[in-house]
């Protein structure tokens, strides 16, 4: 278990560095990026256990997403920048692509069987999926916002 | 001419010429914030940091802004505090890559202008200089985002070999993005051929059993492509209330979702794989 959450946190940081070099950050962002994308997923990693927590994966990355706002936020004025500079690139490795796709072919398949039991069947994927992508992505941005609304003096001054 | 008369036209000329300047001086102003907004949003800024970027800038300059953020325009009205004069300018968004360390620079900009440690020409000139900022060396970001893809398979349970797989399909597909994005492809038709390359490279795992999960290489192969950003701003200008704003960019999110799903399925069809 320990050596599962220590794993999950090393590859949730070599993911934020490597997403967060396609949208162009500055230098000093990588390192806070890694840091902070690597506390937040594997806090989700442990509040998913159902061990541990046993949480949904929504609540789950809606609380880990807070921890990587209040994270952002507390850290990004040391390297001067704004809070969305560490914050979303940290959020990157929680985006729920896999969900997003494969809401996508349950769609294609939706069409491609007329037989009402499989199109059941796929429309139930289709929705399943989507909606589970929409509500982690509604949780992730409303966990990681909160903290910058809270923290209004800081966050909006990082750069000052 | 009596001597009234004479006094008269002068401060006349005079009230003309102040306002011919402040016109000019406002005109200048207008056309500063519009082009700073249309960079900032086209380096991927949210729009609540946008609106409070400009006014704090507007507000140093003494003078007051308003604008109207659409998907692919701004609106930008400046006026004077006692709104005698104002100044209306419409700009498109600069199209580009996202880019962090832009947005970090133009919001240190307006805090410089807002505390004073700059006058506007100073902030014209340091905006040239920022807005010229190169991109992360595309070498470095190639070995990056194929890293974190390969760093992504593991974290869905994928084995060393489908690692291994999804580390070579990322770096192909990655370098295919960045050959048809230099030569100003239309970025949909990328994303449904990168994605298609990088599931059908990335489908070899199963071709050739290579190693237990060869459903995760697949699976991970495209996630480069998810494009994270756009969601992610999408959702924080929703909260903040600019729907218009959130809309547009969801949109722009879900078409490249759509064509990078497109591109996967093709490519799962092609090598006889089913999603699900």
């Amino acid at each position: 278990m320990l050596i599962q959450f220590l794993q999950d946190a090393f590859f949730a940081a070599i993911a934020a560095i490597g997403f967060a070099a396609i949208s162009n950050p500055p230098k000093k962002a990588y390192l806070l990026c890694a840091i902070i994308a690597a506390v937040g997923h594997s806090a989700r990693f442990l509040m998913m256990q159902p061990d541990v927590f046993g949480l949904h994966i929504v609540a789950a990355s809606t609380i880990a997403a807070f921890i990587i706002g209040f994270l952002a936020v507390l850290l990004s004025p040391y390297g001067k920048m704004p809070a969305e500079t560490c914050l979303f690139p940290s959020l990157l490795p929680m985006i729920p692509g896999i969900y997003a796709y494969k809401a996508f072919g349950g769609l294609i398949m939706c069409l491609t069987h007329s037989k009402e039991a499989d199109f059941d069947h796929y429309f139930f994927l289709f929705a399943n999926n989507g909606l589970t992508c929409l509500f982690i992505l509604l949780g992730m941005v409303v966990g990681a916002t909160l903290p910058i609304f809270f923290l209004k003096n800081i966050s909006f001054q990082a750069t000052r | 001419m009596t001597k009234a008369e004479e006094i008269y036209t002068d401060t006349d000329l005079a009230e003309s010429d102040r306002q011919t300047e402040e016109r000019a001086c406002l005109q200048e102003i207008c056309l500063f914030l519009s082009e700073y907004s249309a960079w900032l949003l086209g380096s991927g800024a949210t729009s609540i940091r946008l609106e409070r970027n400009v006014r704090r800038m507007a507000q140093s300059l003494g003078c007051e802004a308003e604008m109207t953020i659409l998907p692919r325009h701004i609106h930008m009205t400046v006026c004077l505090p006692d709104r005698s004069e104002c100044y209306t300018y419409i700009i498109a968004t600069h199209p580009m890559p996202i880019s962090f360390n832009i947005n970090t620079r133009l919001s240190r900009l307006s805090w410089s202008m807002a505390d004073d440690r700059i006058g506007f020409a100073e902030a014209k000139a340091k905006f040239k200089e920022i807005i010229s900022t190169p991109p992360t060396d595309k070498h470095l970001v190639l070995f990056l985002a194929s890293c974190a893809n390969a760093a992504f398979c593991r974290l869905f349970t994928g084995d060393w070999a489908a690692v291994g797989v999804v580390f070579l399909s990322t770096l192909a597909g990655f370098y295919l993005k960045q050959v048809l994005s230099e030569h100003k492809v239309d970025v949909r038709l990328i994303f449904i051929i990168c994605a298609f390359v990088s599931s059908v490279l990335a489908s070899t795992a199963g071709l050739f059993s290579l190693g237990n999960t060869p459903d995760v290489a697949v699976g991970t192969s495209v996630l480069y492509l998810v494009p994270g950003i756009p969601f992610l701003n999408s959702f924080s200008d929703m909260l903040d209330g600019h729907y218009i704003c959130a809309f547009g960019r969801f949109m722009n999110a879900l078409v490249l979702t759509s064509c990078l799903s497109l591109g996967l399925c093709g490519g799962m069809m092609m090598m006889n794989l089913s999603m699900f």
